[in-house]
């Protein structure tokens, strides 16, 4: 078992959390945007389908198949990341008006990035507390800390950390990351 | 975890009902809606075009800036630039450089992340604050949301119809139609109850956050998540239900959400609910979204301190799935020892926070 350490302004020597399980996205060339598999009900953004991917990755890395162990699922939380959020629905919906076009009413729920976490928990079976953040600074750690503070306060006893980002046209790829971490065993 | 005591110091509120509490506290508390056509940016071809609002086109970053003072006014520079502001608004590319200028033009010490998980993202920030000063990894944390009624929302919540058409948000009653959108910037400052040199306005006694596991956007009808959320708040505060006063709802005026929490309210309470007040006052305010839930803790504070239960407004009649002891008609003068506020969100996101009397 590897560890990683949040961080959190407020504590210079932070925690350090026990991961059970990592995914990444992309891993190869093969990861492009055309891979993501769909989401029923989700459409236009690559976001969801990558945030819903990660999640896959990391769960199956664990658990094999979904659900989670119904036990340890009920005290896992969900902790998504991602600092510009869903650019590609914001972009749809502001075209649309500025067109005079009809907006489309599956964006309606996608448009907050709390809707796929839905779509991740009710699928695994993660009951825990759903939180999500826009960090300032590096988000995989920013995320973490969030996880910690989920398990200092006794709302969760494992959490699923996600990251994720869009392109920004500037050359990189749809980009992000997964942890499954437990406070199982930390200092 | 040993808990350190966390107080609330500090709070602004800025509503469709103004810049201070004046009128919210006495138009609003009394359940006099504060909705009207929008006149911020044209509804055309929208099927619901009304929003409580403040005049004119308010900037996010102005408002923010203002209600972080506001709260922490009792706090001389030098303590403020030790302080961590959590921030809460709408997820998208624009809350890292927003997020940057408040910091500065506030003097805190910086804000590590904006909690974006829409109608809980505040009380997820309020949370973590508290577990921050409860753990002792925070002498005090200032918390801060925002949420001004915009053009592109608005077409999302009228194309998902989820806003009533009738112009008015009607929680727990039959005949309800849906939300409607309002303003909403509200800031609070929390500190551990050892460090604080002012009187505390409350207690932050407890909170709790719980998941639904159940659907992308529906709250699981039994209502279990939320329960559970409160549950945590009401462990937490080793206090038993009986001493809870007040409910300030989660109530957005929906036909599945307001079923679902009075599901959560009977798991809580039992029998005991019929003995419990309870309003949402989205009901004259509005649902200000990543806002609504500190716009809402304000609320209950202030109900605390005044022994003023506000009115759940636009009551028509009893529905069946929602038998409550609602406040109708016109405030309900109690002092409850504690009071509840809760949010829910997409996503099967529920959050609880008991609020004590100082």
């Amino acid at each position: 078992m590897t560890a990683l350490a949040p961080t959190d302004q407020s504590r210079p020597v932070p925690p350090v959390l026990p991961v059970l399980a990592v995914a990444r996205w992309p891993e190869s060339d093969v990861d492009t945007v055309e891979a993501l598999p769909p989401i029923a009900g989700f459409v236009l953004s690559a976001f969801n389908p990558l945030v819903a991917e990660l999640a896959e990755r990391c769960l199956r890395a664990h658990y094999g198949q979904a659900p989670a162990d119904p036990v340890r699922g009920a005290r896992t939380a969900v902790v998504l990341a991602s600092a510009r959020g869903d650019v590609t629905t914001t972009r749809a919906v502001t075209e649309a008006l500025a067109a005079g076009r009809r907006v489309p009413p599956l964006l309606f729920f996608q448009s907050n990035p709390n809707a796929v976490l839905g779509h991740v928990a009710a699928r695994w079976g993660l009951a825990g507390p759903v939180v999500c953040t826009s960090p300032t600074g590096d988000p995989m750690a920013d995320a973490l800390a969030c996880a910690a503070l989920l398990f200092t306060a006794g709302e969760a006893d494992e959490a699923l950390v996600l990251t994720a980002d869009l392109a920004t046209g500037h050359g990189e790829p749809d980009q992000g990351a997964a942890v499954l971490v437990t406070a199982m065993g930390r200092p | 975890m040993a808990e350190r005591s966390v107080v609330v110091t500090g709070v602004a509120v800025r509503t469709a009902f103004g810049r201070d509490t004046g009128a919210l506290l006495t138009d609003g508390f009394a359940g006099v809606p504060a909705f009207d056509q929008v006149s911020r940016f044209d509804t055309t071809g929208r099927r619901t075009t009304e929003a409580a609002t403040l005049p004119g086109s308010p900037d996010l970053v102005e408002e923010l800036v203002g209600v972080v003072d506001e709260a922490c006014a009792h706090l001389p520079g030098r303590a403020r630039a030790g302080v961590p502001l959590l921030l809460a608004a709408h997820a998208d590319a624009e809350i890292p450089p927003l997020a940057g200028e408040v910091a500065r033009r506030t003097g805190v010490l910086g804000v590590p992340r904006t909690y974006t998980g829409a109608c809980v993202a505040a009380t997820s920030a309020v949370a973590d604050a508290a577990t921050m000063i409860a753990d002792g990894r925070a002498d005090r944390v200032v918390v801060a949301a925002g949420y001004l009624v915009e053009p592109v929302t608005f077409a999302l919540f009228d194309a998902g119809r989820a806003l009533a058409r009738d112009g008015r948000v009607r929680p727990f009653s039959a005949g309800r139609q849906g939300m409607l959108l309002g303003d909403g910037v509200a800031a609070v400052l929390l500190e551990a109850d050892s460090g604080a040199e002012v009187e505390p306005l409350a207690r932050l006694a407890g909170w709790g956050r719980a998941g639904d596991a159940f659907h992308v956007c529906k709250p699981r009808p039994d209502g279990s998540g939320l329960a559970r959320a409160v549950d945590t708040a009401v462990e937490r505060a080793e206090v038993s239900t009986s001493d809870i006063g007040y409910v300030n709802a989660n109530g957005t005026g929906t036909q599945f959400n307001d079923a679902a929490e009075v599901a959560a309210l009977r798991r809580v309470f039992g029998a005991g609910l019929a003995r419990v007040p309870v309003s949402s006052t989205k009901s004259t305010h509005g649902h200000a979204l990543e806002a609504s839930g500190l716009v809402e803790l304000v609320v209950t504070v202030h109900a605390l301190r005044t022994g003023t239960l506000p009115v759940n407004s636009g009551y028509l009649g009893a529905d069946p799935d929602c038998a409550l002891d609602l406040v109708t008609d016109a405030p309900r003068r109690l002092r409850p020892a504690y009071a509840l506020s809760l949010n829910a969100a997409f996503g099967g996101a529920n959050t609880a926070l008991l609020v004590g009397a100082p």
